[in-house]
């Protein structure tokens, strides 16, 4: 049996409280599914867990000024089971409904998987696509970044120390056209491609999961190439496989996405 | 050593006690209430044999704060039978000789709990698709997927307590 090594556990009921607390060695806690593994390995040993649970608006999905609002302590459950997400950005409650497995999915949260920024992330591939942006707060300031902006490298985010992911917001676009694709044998995937269609009759495609990054290609559909950019991406080679293999799996990929988009025009 | 308060319903019983901070659940079921049938393997939330539920939703003990369960109810799959009967799910389970050495079953069992509560009627790709997080080195997945089926069969049919 692996052990956690000693911290202390501040459970706050109010935002304020909580970012008082936060810093480089009282880090912020939810679900802890990246949170607790890194402790038990030792790759991180924080003073305290700063949990978040209790602060009930930090987990609230709204609809407010024509975006979805989700509060960074949603679980992905929450985000999957979620009507207004459903009826607002129904692409990503399917893709949040096949983060992890059903255990992860139960306590792990949208703001933890984002502040985390493991690469192969398919929440920050696909909120990339959709112009997401995060909410963050500190006791100082506050401040709204574009995922494609917070998340700078694996495991690398701009968040500041004494900052909480509270919020991220969705622009809602009507009828939007957006859809995922993946391929996984185990809880993350190999290669994830998010393909949505913007105004003026441009696509925009992100390829994620393959390297340290995702990243955005943008265009006409009929102009962006599934072969040229499958070659272009930064590919890391790993347990899921060779670089060859991952790229040949990332153009198929870009190109069901992009059939799939085109289908609907 | 740091500790926490916690008031939680464990298998219907009502507990309040300091648990130690750094406690993962598994641990305080396995070794403060002597819970043992939740089992621990790989210890990194992707093989299952730790499932317990903690207010009705599948969580891996092996990666969640046993002062989490401050408040909530958690089920264990010592909860599951009353007295001397089987829950339908493992009389199921034993109908499909749906486990081989065992040590996985009462995960898959818990699992299969927390999916019949939300699905009653949950298709093979369903069960499939929830139970995907779940290993069986003995590989007997198929047994187990007709066992979860049919115990949602039954529920649903009455023939079920």
């Amino acid at each position: 049996m692996s052990f956690l090594p000693p911290f202390i556990h501040h459970r706050p009921l109010q935002l304020e409280e909580a970012l008082d607390l936060v810093s480089v060695d009282d880090v912020p806690y939810s679900g802890g599914t990246e949170l607790l593994l890194a402790m038990k390995t030792g790759l991180l040993r924080p003073d305290s867990l700063v949990d978040l649970k209790r602060i009930s608006d930090l987990s609230e999905i709204a609809v407010d000024d024509g975006d979805l609002i989700i509060g960074g302590s949603a679980t992905h459950h929450s985000v999957a089971s979620s009507r207004i997400v459903a009826d607002t950005v129904p692409v990503l409650a399917e893709v949040a409904s096949q983060v992890g497995n059903p255990r992860v999915r139960s306590v792990g949260t949208i703001g933890g998987n984002l502040c985390f920024a493991e690469p192969r992330s398919d929440i920050a591939t696909l909120l990339m696509g959709l112009s997401g942006r995060v909410r963050l707060r500190s006791s100082r300031a506050e401040r709204d970044v574009a995922v494609a902006d917070f998340v700078v490298g694996p495991y690398t985010t701009v968040r500041e120390e004494d900052e909480i992911l509270t919020q991220v917001r969705i622009p809602i676009v009507p009828g939007q056209v957006a859809v995922y694709e993946q391929f996984k044998f185990q809880e993350r995937p190999t290669v994830g491609v998010a393909a949505i269609r913007l105004e003026d009759g441009l696509v925009r495609v992100v390829v994620g999961a393959v390297g340290g990054v995702a990243e955005q290609f943008e265009g006409r559909l009929a102009d962006l190439d599934p072969t040229e950019i499958s070659r272009s991406v930064d590919v890391i080679a790993d347990i899921g496989g060779p670089e060859r293999y991952k790229r040949h799996l990332t153009e198929v990929l870009i190109r069901r996405a992009m059939e799939r988009i085109g289908a609907d025009s | 050593m740091s500790t926490t308060s916690v008031s939680a319903v464990v298998n219907g019983s009502r507990l309040s006690r300091a648990i130690a901070t750094r406690s993962t659940l598994a641990e305080f079921l396995r070794t403060e209430l002597g819970l043992t049938g939740t089992k621990l393997s790989c210890e990194l939330q992707v093989c299952g044999v730790c499932t317990v539920l903690v207010d009705g939703l599948p969580v891996s003990s092996c990666t969640y704060l046993a002062v989490d369960i401050d408040g909530r109810e958690v089920l264990t799959i010592e909860g599951m039978a009353d007295g001397e009967s089987l829950h339908v799910i493992q009389q199921a389970f034993i109908d499909h000789f749906a486990m081989q050495c065992g040590f996985c079953t009462p995960g898959f069992v818990m699992m299969a709990k927390a999916l019949l509560d939300q699905t009653p009627t949950p298709s093979r790709d369903d069960v499939e698709h929830f139970l995907e997080g779940n290993i069986c080195r003995c590989t007997g997945y198929a047994p187990i997927v007709d066992a979860v089926v049919e115990a949602g069969r039954r529920i649903r049919g009455g023939t079920a307590p």
